[in-house]
């Protein structure tokens, strides 16, 4: 993780799934710095909105859904999950590591899940922060 | 519709790497219709390539622009003042797209995106199939509308092999026999009597026989 500085999420999630305050706390004592987008239905989070948020910085990106099921708009989270799938094995193609962009299904509301959420992606994506990954060896090279 | 699928990213990345500014430059029509090269797709491969350039810790300055339909000159002509902003084009259009390009912009460098792949359509929501090779003396209505120069494995044109299995191909158990589909069409049209006559075989001089084909429309010119 990076020294000093804090790792930074940026949450994509369904109005209807997540509020903000709630998730704010649930970071509190983390050393990480979350920022939020707000969408009327997960199925609206576009695989380009996913890709510059790593552009614009985030060492990470989640997004938040209903569970399979429960969309208000039945398959708004389906399609959000497919298009998380195909982002995660793009940032795999390019050398950036899909397991930086992860989705999850939350019950409504209830945002209790919120820190091992965040947790979890944390550890997920290891010890290298993005704004370090250039300074890898290219790959094949020791 | 031209139907094409987007090349990996890797192949696209050595293909760009001689240069600091590139435009990748969309198709609005065919491409865009099968998720290859509309304008998403350009918002797409831009960001993707910025990305996959940091990681390598190089810079790449990338414009996007998509036109209505790179096959047509008076349409990519107004990508000229991007062009010339430019080293090098990323064309996410099809073949002809690339090509018609290249013959308006002499002295840029014109790079294929994606595979041009058939012509077909869109079967069901994400699925494109193979329905034609332009091969220039359509026989359609013989076959109630369904190509086998084109959808079966063997361009049989007088029946079906004896590896039609409940309606799929023994090439592919996905893909529909093409004769299977014929026959149950003609059943219902009532014109299985299509079937009784000799089907000569496909004579391809009109397509394969004499290079690139022409279609010259006397009419249209003044
Ligand atoms: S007969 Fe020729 S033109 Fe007609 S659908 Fe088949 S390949 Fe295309
Ligand atoms: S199974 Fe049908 S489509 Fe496949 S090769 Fe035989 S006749 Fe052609």
């Amino acid at each position: 993780m990076r020294n000093g500085s804090k790792v930074k999420v940026t949450v994509f999630h369904c109005i209807n799934v997540f509020s903000e305050g709630d998730s704010r706390l649930a970071a509190k004592g983390e050393n990480v710095e979350l920022k939020f987008v707000r969408l009327p239905c997960s199925s609206l989070v576009k695989d380009v909105f996913l890709l510059r948020a790593f552009e614009a910085g985030a060492d990470a990106v989640v997004v938040l859904v209903c569970p399979e099921g429960a969309c208000r708009y039945v398959e708004g989270n389906l399609r959000a999950k497919k298009r998380v799938q195909w982002v995660r094995s793009l940032l795999d193609e390019i050398g950036m590591d899909g397991n930086r962009l992860a989705l999850f299904n939350l019950p409504p509301g209830d945002s209790s899940d919120a820190k091992p959420i965040i947790q979890k992606v944390l550890a997920q994506i290891g010890t290298t922060p993005q704004a370090e990954l250039s300074d890898r060896p290219p790959a094949g090279q020791a | 519709m031209i139907v094409a699928e987007q090349k990996p990213m890797a192949e696209i990345k050595e293909l760009v790497a001689p240069y600091k500014k590139v435009l990748i430059l969309g198709c609005g029509t065919c491409v865009k219709t099968c998720f290859a090269g509309g304008e998403d797709e350009v918002a797409v491969m831009a960001s993707a390539l910025r990305l996959a350039f940091k990681v390598d810790g190089k810079e790449i300055h990338v414009e996007e622009q998509t036109v209505e339909r790179q096959c047509e000159d008076e349409f990519i002509q107004e990508s000229a003042p991007a062009i010339a902003r430019n080293e090098a084009v990323l064309s996410l259009a099809c073949g002809a797209g690339v090509q018609a390009m290249a013959r308006r912009f002499k002295s840029t460098p014109l790079l294929p995106g994606v595979n041009t792949t058939f012509i077909g359509v869109l079967e069901k929501p994400g699925l494109f199939t193979e329905e034609c090779s332009g091969c220039g003396d359509c026989k359609l209505a013989v076959f109630g509308g369904i190509c086998p120069f084109t959808r079966c494995a063997k361009k049989l044109l007088n029946g079906p092999c004896g590896g039609s299995q409940n309606g799929k191909c023994e090439v592919s158990a996905e893909t529909d026999c093409a004769w299977h589909l014929i026959i149950e069409r003609l059943t219902a049209l009532g014109q299985m009597d299509n079937l009784r006559t000799y089907i000569p075989p496909k004579n391809w001089r009109a397509s394969l026989a004499a290079g690139p084909r022409r279609l010259f429309r006397e009419d249209h010119v003044i």
